[in-house]
């Protein structure tokens, strides 16, 4: 669908979205479950990445903690009215409301994982009252040893008796409008986006899939749309500094992929 | 007399049809330097205090335009338009200048263009992204522009840019001082912002 053809019906390109972990309102990476190192402030690294091309942020509150704290919430709104492309948060939302406040700060998209699992009904509920278009289900997909593919919640902490294929056909019959697929076997590897699983997704299945888990390289980009993906997200390769956003979009480009420049 | 701060942009009047967050396209049109005001209701006074009225939406096609009755937007758009006035209507707030839509084809469009919105042909709905507009007017400069909809009007004579998916259809369309952006300036990046400039200064 993103390949660049003379009888393409679609205009749409596929996007390079950045993730960047927050917590306590600042963008963190985890060393350890105990340690966070601070990386910087969320809305200084949301421009630097709208600067270098990216065509949608994801914030991910590693802590959870919308509901103790107003940090996450004033992060959403210094974020929502200091860049202009859109945006989604997730961690931490357990009830409509949550969401409600989320979207009122400005945030475009929410993301939803352990809920999705454990209070399917939400999906539903945001679905309807602010469209598909404004929720994304994380789905963290594990492949065990035993070649079966199991779901994990809690920030990929607990493994849940949930079936991975029935489980992507319900978020989809609930309402999400994306699905944000991570696969753990592969996250932190470098070994590229599971193409296996991407390629599961025809071209006519209802909703845009983002690839996420295993990104060392722009080849791992270009292989991940090409087998199917219709967003690729990545954090610690740009956190790193390893490669532009800019970097990645103009290899996709010389690669014959509709890309926003 | 009063110093007022004065900008050196137009006065620029946001319509609140209680339909969806407004805080994006504040702070697009706040970051041009223009005079902002976020209006509930319609007011003949408007015509003399306000330059610019910008109409966005979202949700359903019916909702937008029970909104736009039940706070009486609809005679007073009308004769905004009649004295030349500039109104620029985004997402649903551009299908709702149009006559009607497929989505809900009971609820009376505005009918300040002629034409009605059909839903897209692709599997994949609704469009959510980015997509090159081709533009073939020289008001409407190319550029990547953000889209969030699942209904459009395939075809006008006023339509200044096109996308496509799974059908094409106008991205933008202007008839003198109207004009309708069936995508999100407001999320659009530098080519948004260029566009606000353009239709609020």
């Amino acid at each position: 669908m993103y390949v660049n053809s003379p009888d393409s019906t679609s205009d749409l390109t596929a996007r390079v979205i950045p993730c960047l972990d927050v917590a306590y309102g600042r963008v963190v990476k985890g060393t350890n479950f105990k340690q966070l190192l601070d990386m910087g402030d969320p809305v200084e690294l949301a421009q630097m990445y709208e600067q270098q091309g990216a065509d949608e942020l994801i914030f991910l509150d590693i802590k959870a903690s919308v509901d103790k704290q107003q940090s996450a919430l004033d992060m959403v709104y210094q974020v929502a009215t200091h860049l202009s492309i859109p945006f989604a948060v997730g961690g931490g939302i357990k009830t409509l409301d949550d969401v409600h406040l989320f979207f009122h700060a400005g945030a475009d998209k929410v993301t939803l994982n352990t809920m999705a699992v454990e209070k399917p009904e939400l999906i539903d509920q945001i679905s309807s009252q602010y469209g598909s278009q404004s929720i994304v289900v994380a789905i963290d997909v594990n492949h065990e040893a035993d070649g079966e593919l199991a779901i994990y919640t809690h920030g990929g902490s607990k493994r849940v008796d949930v079936d991975y294929q029935q489980w992507v056909n319900e978020v989809v019959d609930r309402g999400a409008g994306e699905i944000l697929l991570t696969a753990m076997h592969k996250d932190g590897t470098g070994s590229g986006f599971d193409t296996d699983l991407l390629a599961q997704f025809g071209a006519d299945f209802p909703v845009q899939v983002i690839a996420s888990g295993g990104a060392k390289g722009p080849q791992d980009f270009l292989d991940a749309i090409k087998a199917g993906a219709d967003a690729v997200l990545a954090a610690g390769l740009f956190h790193r500094g390893e490669y532009t956003v800019g970097q990645i979009k103009e290899f996709l480009i010389e690669n014959n992929i509709k890309i926003r420049k | 007399m009063q110093n007022r701060v004065k900008k050196n942009g137009s006065r620029v009047g946001i319509i609140d049809l209680n339909s969806g967050n407004l805080l994006s396209i504040k702070t697009a049109v706040e970051k041009v330097d223009c005079d902002l005001k976020v209006i509930q209701k319609p007011d003949p006074e408007l015509l003399k205090t306000i330059d610019v009225l910008v109409m966005p939406g979202q949700g359903r096609f019916a909702y937008v335009m029970n909104q736009i009755d039940a706070l009486g937007w609809r005679e007073f758009l009308l004769e905004w338009c009649r004295n030349g006035k500039r109104l620029v209507g985004i997402c649903v707030g551009m299908q709702v200048l149009f006559e009607g839509s497929e989505e809900d084809p009971e609820a009376v469009g505005l009918g300040l263009f002629e034409g009605r919105c059909q839903k897209l042909p692709h599997p994949k709905t609704p469009m959510v992204g980015w997509a090159k507009l081709n533009s073939y007017k020289l008001t409407l400069k190319d550029g990547f522009a953000y889209f969030v909809n699942s209904y459009a009007v395939y075809d006008s004579p006023f339509c200044t840019a096109k996308v496509t998916y799974g059908h094409e259809f106008c991205a933008a369309v202007q008839r003198g001082n109207l004009y309708g952006f069936q995508f999100h300036p407001e999320k659009s990046g530098n080519f948004g912002k260029e566009l606000i400039k353009y239709v609020c200064q």
